[in-house]
């Protein structure tokens, strides 16, 4: 029969258990603190309209490139309308460029394209370009962004 | 200088470090794709020297990073020299790293005891790729800034790690002045000091697991003077290579970073160019898990080798067979990659 009130090794056994559970809990959030140290945390996000001009500043099937607020973004005017997309390539993060012979956003990085709603037709980009949205009040064009 | 050992405390008995360098080596060490580890650890020692000599000249911020390396290439007494060293040591000694693996694995030599041999070795060989993306990097001209951009965007969008990863390269959102910054800290500090302790470690695990055994090959050699000097030979024989080379080619500079605006041609250096042309042919995540596994089963070949061949695999081969069709596939990339 195995000895069923050995004490001292269970008490052993606890303690010990207790200590290093301590101390790698201990250890463990000391590491956590330093990563967060070298990670810096994502700044608080805001809205904005910002004015871009005139809607005759963006000549038909003519994309207009722009940077609002560290946004690198392209303003396209095509018979539907006037849409705003950021340039940065959804495979990547490159830059896209509209190309105006084929009426496509390329990217130089892997050959991605996109056409001109955006929707990424050919090459890795797994989804179509984000888009910004574009309010027009009297004849002046407004576009929503988010600002650090 | 008391605690020096005379020569009587060696013959003493005690097994001292000496008696692990001057073991004798098989006689097919002397046969040159049996040296080929040497190559790339001379290099790597070029590469710290050369190394050490730019950092006094090179600058990690985003306004003068570009203006250091021109400084150094166009002003710098000998800079462009010192430069070019570094860049074509790189080069070769990822190239002879190559030949290494490729002659490990075609020879299976990384069969028991020699599995650390095999799994240590590729820590270095991807430690060794590290260093080149930081490295090139740290130039910031317009390839290195979008290079940075792609890397780290890949390797942000790995799931759960991914995020925080990203903001640990590029401290911040967006490519900024902080990851050139903490690349430069990586490329100068933390990888050479990994590299360098990877390395030795290596170069130990093999020493002391002793070297396969080859057919054919019965004599043995002491480690000095032959070995040492068929090193040194080699040695030397690689210094007049690199110069030849960096008169021939000296370095050059691309325009500079612009986040305006990407480099129309945005191609890698030679090393990067398969990969490269891998992630450009295939949808991101395919490409990106892929390559880990690809990395995954490369670092932990031993055991797949051992897996297979006790299922009765004829794995010498296997491993011929598998190892063309990747340096086939290589091959086949990279020529893809200059014609587009
Ligand atoms: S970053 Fe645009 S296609 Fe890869």
């Amino acid at each position: 029969m195995a000895i069923i009130h050995d004490d001292l090794g269970r008490r052993r056994f606890l303690s010990q258990a207790v200590m290093a559970f301590g101390l790698l809990f201990g250890m463990g959030t000391l590491a956590l603190r330093f990563a967060q140290f070298l990670v810096p945390s994502p700044k608080a996000k805001r809205y904005e309209a910002v004015l871009i001009g005139a809607e005759s500043r963006v000549p038909l099937g003519e994309g207009v490139s722009m940077d609002l607020g560290g946004h690198k973004i392209v303003v396209l005017r095509t018979d539907e309308g006037v849409a705003a997309f950021s340039r940065r390539c959804t495979d990547l993060g490159c830059l896209v460029s509209w190309n105006r012979d084929r009426q496509q956003f390329l990217c130089p990085c892997h050959q991605g394209v996109f056409d001109k709603t955006g929707r990424n037709i050919a090459g890795p980009p797994p989804r179509p370009l984000d888009r910004f949205e574009v309010v027009k009040r009297g004849d002046q064009l407004y576009v929503n962004i988010q600002s650090g | 200088m008391e605690s020096a050992a005379t020569p009587a405390e060696h013959r003493a008995g005690q097994k001292s470090w000496i008696d692990y360098i001057q073991k004798d080596l098989p006689a097919h060490l002397d046969w040159w794709p049996y040296t080929l580890g040497a190559i790339p650890l001379t290099l790597f020692g070029l590469l710290v020297a050369t190394g050490l000599m730019l950092t006094f000249y090179y600058v990690p911020s985003p306004e003068k990073a570009y203006e250091s390396v021109e400084q150094i290439t166009h002003e710098v007494y000998l800079g462009w020299f010192v430069r070019g060293l570094h860049k074509f040591s790189v080069d070769l000694m990822i190239l002879f790293l190559l030949f290494h693996v490729i002659r490990v694995f075609v020879t299976r030599a990384y069969r028991p005891p020699g599995e650390w041999k095999w799994v240590s070795g590729s820590l270095v060989l991807f430690l060794a790729f590290a260093m080149g993306f930081t490295g090139y990097s740290l130039v910031y001209d317009n390839v290195s800034y979008w290079g940075m951009t792609v890397v780290t965007s890949m390797l942000g969008s790995l799931p759960v790690v991914g995020t925080p990863l990203l903001y640990l390269l590029r401290g911040g959102e967006e490519v900024s002045g902080g990851t050139l910054l903490r690349l430069y800290d990586l490329h100068t500090k933390l990888l050479p000091v990994l590299l360098a302790g990877l390395v030795i470690g290596h170069v130990l695990v093999v020493r002391l697991s002793g070297f396969a055994e080859v057919p054919g090959s019965r004599g043995f050699h002491p480690f000095y003077p032959e070995h040492a000097l068929t090193m040194g030979a080699i040695a030397v024989g690689l210094l007049v290579l690199l110069v030849d080379l960096v008169m021939i080619f000296p370095p050059t500079l691309g325009p500079p970073a612009n986040p305006q605006e990407v480099a129309t041609d945005v191609s890698p250096p030679w090393y990067f160019s398969a990969p490269y042309m891998w992630i450009t042919l295939l949808p991101g995540p395919v490409a990106l898990w892929s390559l880990l596994a690809g990395a995954g089963i490369f670092a932990a070949y031993p055991f797949v080798d051992r897996v297979l061949s006790e299922r009765g695999w004829p794995m010498a081969l296997v491993n011929g067979v598998v190892g063309t069709a990747v340096v086939l596939a290589v091959a086949a990339l990279m020529i893809l990659d200059t014609r587009m």
